[in-house]
């Protein structure tokens, strides 16, 4: 009797479409080269065969076991996302999805708008502020409801805004979100532990190494870690 | 008798200049540290430190590098242990079972046992090297040649699929998806560019410094963060019992094993600790009888792990000087540490420069001994780092997480990079999937592709070249057979939860 369940099929289908659009694209980069006979494509091509057979293996291996297929010495060592009933189900993941979307929006989409607004070279730092305030709303409107979710997100949101609001200011306000969603709830806390985590990185790393980090290029956020490297350094 | 007076000079020079004995120390000290901070590595010690060699005598600059190497490998181990984040790739087996112990309260015992292993692997290895570098050394290079390389990194991978994921399927899924990962960027033959997407930053491949903080970090932090949000979670527990000799006496033959394993791999080009570390734990699993505790907290998996790659670090000075090779990061910047000093690693060193040679070999046998001392009572400080609620923890993690990505290149696509490698370790995990296999596959990917395109040039593209060289074609037999049976078994066979279940 077949005991494949959703995960199952979702299993085998990413696989398989992922060897698709990498097998696809390898016609790309087909090209001879004059010293080895099987080309660029040989190895990524045997790996994806390699991936398909592994993906078809385990589709019949749980089609007859279902979870328990060929387990090995460290399964037991693994939960499944059936130890956390909370967060799974297509809500959960819907959610998850669109947070972690929020930064791949932030870096993609105000560029390309900003024209069809008529903003100019020199208002975009402000346009592209006002879209990350818009997009940290919708952030906080999710992650409200989905904690994990925002932890997923939260520091590729903080990656995906560096380069412009650079680490000298975004990371007191990441040292703060990350403390709230992780359950930290008394203010006074907050408040000594930040400078604290803060300064020990930055006279470690900034006064000691001489580590440059990124110092944003949007005003006065770029005036701010400037006046900071300036300090330390 | 020959080798015990250089030794003896060699510890005399040592010992005998105050500059060395500061600059010994302060490789011991540096590289411990540098090796148990989350989010940096002795690595980024040696990069620092590189510059200013330059200043220093040739025997001294090396000297240094070698110490910051043995000490540096051990030092991984206790981010492995505490919070899961392995210092260096070397350190991943040993955070399978070290970091199950600290939640179970017995962190003392698993960074006592990595001490005291560290501390015997790298001794013996050490004195091994001493003795046989030059035979050793002139057996692998008429023995080992790009076909055996290949063939050893896929014995290596068959043997890591069964290794850290859920089934076997699972773990060669994962290796397959580091497999991948490693081949975006330059084929290593014609220098053409494959999977860029028509992105820049893609044509330079994917560094495996972000991906292995995103993989192993910032995944640890997702999980546990998850944990805490659902109320699972369980702060790991604060201990300084180390074990005993007595117990550690228990595991004798995993030790010796993990020696002879860890020698081999250390001696080979481009596979080294990594590898070592991999097959040591390994092989612990494969014979022992109480298989399914491994993965649970079991003291011999942090034994085998860390007795077999500190074996390799002395092993890995076999190729550097005797064929002027290096076997890994930082053993190719101690050649750039020779040619500062207008000198070439390679046999002639042996002639023109015994001192320096003994010197090296001196400081690292002490450096492995200074382990012990040193390395116990760094480790009860550092132990204390768990009083750190996981709250105050996490950011701190998760910022140096970031410093150390970006300082790799300056760019901050690599910090995104990291965070998105932690979200999808995340979700790897969840599925069951290793990410130490990724990150294996993702290491191991380059150095394969690499040697077979050379096998291939060197057999005049004929497969059945391997057939003429017994050691390529035993170790390629051996991973066949190896997935072999894992494939039986996952068609034919009870699996062994399946077993105890029944």
């Amino acid at each position: 009797m077949s005991k494949l369940k959703f995960s199952h099929y979702f299993e085998l289908f990413f696989w398989l479409m992922l060897v698709l659009v990498f097998f696809g694209y390898s016609f790309e980069f087909n090209k001879d080269i004059e010293i080895y006979k099987y080309g660029a494509t040989l190895w990524p091509r045997t790996i994806l065969l390699l991936i398909a057979l592994a993906a078809i293996g385990q589709f019949f291996d749980q089609r007859k076991n279902g979870d328990k297929a060929a387990s090995n010495t460290m399964a037991a060592a693994h939960e499944g996302p059936d130890s956390n009933p909370e967060h799974t189900g297509a809500a959960w993941y819907t959610s998850t999805f669109i947070l972690l979307a929020i930064p791949f929006v932030y870096m993609t989409i105000p560029e390309k708008i900003a024209p069809l607004f008529s903003i100019e070279e020199e208002g975009l730092g402000n346009f592209k502020l006002i879209c990350a305030a818009v997009l940290f709303i919708v952030y906080l409107g999710f992650a409200w409801r989905n904690h994990v979710g925002g932890i997923l997100a939260l520091p590729i949101f903080f990656a995906a805004l560096l380069q412009d609001i650079g680490f000298y200011a975004l990371a007191p306000v990441f040292i703060i979100g990350v403390m709230i969603l992780m359950g930290e709830r008394r203010a006074t806390r907050m408040a000594l532990v930040m400078p604290f985590i803060y300064g020990i990185l930055l006279a470690f790393f900034v006064s000691l190494l001489y580590v440059g980090l990124p110092t944003g290029n949007i005003k006065p956020f770029y005036d701010f870690g400037n006046w900071v490297v300036t300090l330390l350094q | 008798m020959e080798t015990f007076n250089n030794f003896i000079g060699g510890t005399v020079t040592l010992f005998g200049d105050p500059i060395g004995i500061l600059i010994f120390f302060g490789g011991v000290v540096g590289g411990m540290l540098f090796g148990a901070i989350p989010g940096v590595s002795m690595l980024t010690l040696a990069a620092i430190l590189l510059p200013f060699t330059a200043h220093l005598s040739a025997e001294h600059g090396i000297m240094l590098f070698s110490v910051i190497y043995c000490t540096g490998v051990y030092g991984g181990a206790i981010t492995a242990i505490l919070f899961n984040i392995p210092g260096a790739p070397e350190n991943a087996p040993t955070a399978f079972d070290g970091y199950p112990m600290t939640l179970d309260g017995r962190a003392g015992k698993a960074v006592g046992a990595a001490v005291m292993c560290s501390a015997i692997g790298g001794t013996i290895s050490c004195v091994i090297m001493m003795f046989a570098t030059a035979p050793i050394a002139g057996w692998a290079i008429r023995a080992f040649g790009p076909p055996e390389i290949f063939a050893l990194v896929f014995f290596g991978l068959a043997v890591a699929a069964s290794v850290g994921a859920k089934t076997f399927w699972k773990g060669w899924l994962s290796i397959m998806a580091g497999l991948m990962i490693a081949v975006v960027g330059l084929d290593p033959v014609g220098g053409i560019e494959r999977y860029n997407f028509d992105m820049p930053y893609l044509a330079a491949g994917i560094h495996f410094i972000p991906t292995i903080l995103g993989f192993f970090a910032v995944s640890e932090i997702f999980v546990q963060a998850e944990k805490k949000a659902t109320g699972a979670y369980k702060a790991p527990e604060l201990s300084v019992d180390f074990p005993t000799f007595k117990e550690l006496w228990l595991h004798k033959i995993a030790v010796i094993r993990s020696i002879i394993i860890g020698f081999f791999c250390g001696i080979l080009p481009g596979i080294g600790a990594t590898l070592a570390a991999f097959m040591g734990y390994n092989e612990a699993v494969r014979w022992s009888k109480d298989r399914l505790s491994f993965g649970k907290g079991k003291i011999e998996g942090v034994i085998s792990s860390e007795t077999a790659n500190n074996s390799a670090t002395g092993a890995a000075m076999i190729p550097l000087l005797a064929l002027g090779l290096p076997g890994g990061a930082l053993t190719a910047m101690m050649v750039g540490v020779f040619q500062m000093h207008d000198m070439e690693p390679g046999p002639l060193v042996f002639i023109n420069s015994p001192d320096l040679v003994w010197v090296v070999f001196a400081a690292m046998f002490f450096a492995n001994l200074s382990i012990l001392l040193v390395g116990f009572l760094e480790a009860k400080t550092i132990v204390n780092l768990l009083r750190i609620p996981f709250q105050f923890l996490a950011p701190m993690i998760l910022l140096l997480a970031t410093v150390c990505s970006y300082a790799v290149r300056g760019l901050v696509i690599d910090v995104v990079v990291m965070f998105v490698a932690g979200v999808a370790g995340f979700f790897l995990r969840r599925s069951g999937y290793s990410v130490a296999g990724i990150v294996l596959g993702l290491i191991l990917g380059k150095i394969g592709e690499q040697t077979f395109a050379q096998a291939m040039q060197m057999l005049h593209f004929e497969f059945t070249g391997f057939f003429n060289r017994p050691i390529a074609l035993g170790l390629l037999i051996a991973g066949f057979i190896t997935i072999g049976a894992s494939v039986y078994g996952a068609f034919f066979k009870k699996s062994d939860v399946q077993q105890s279940e029944a």
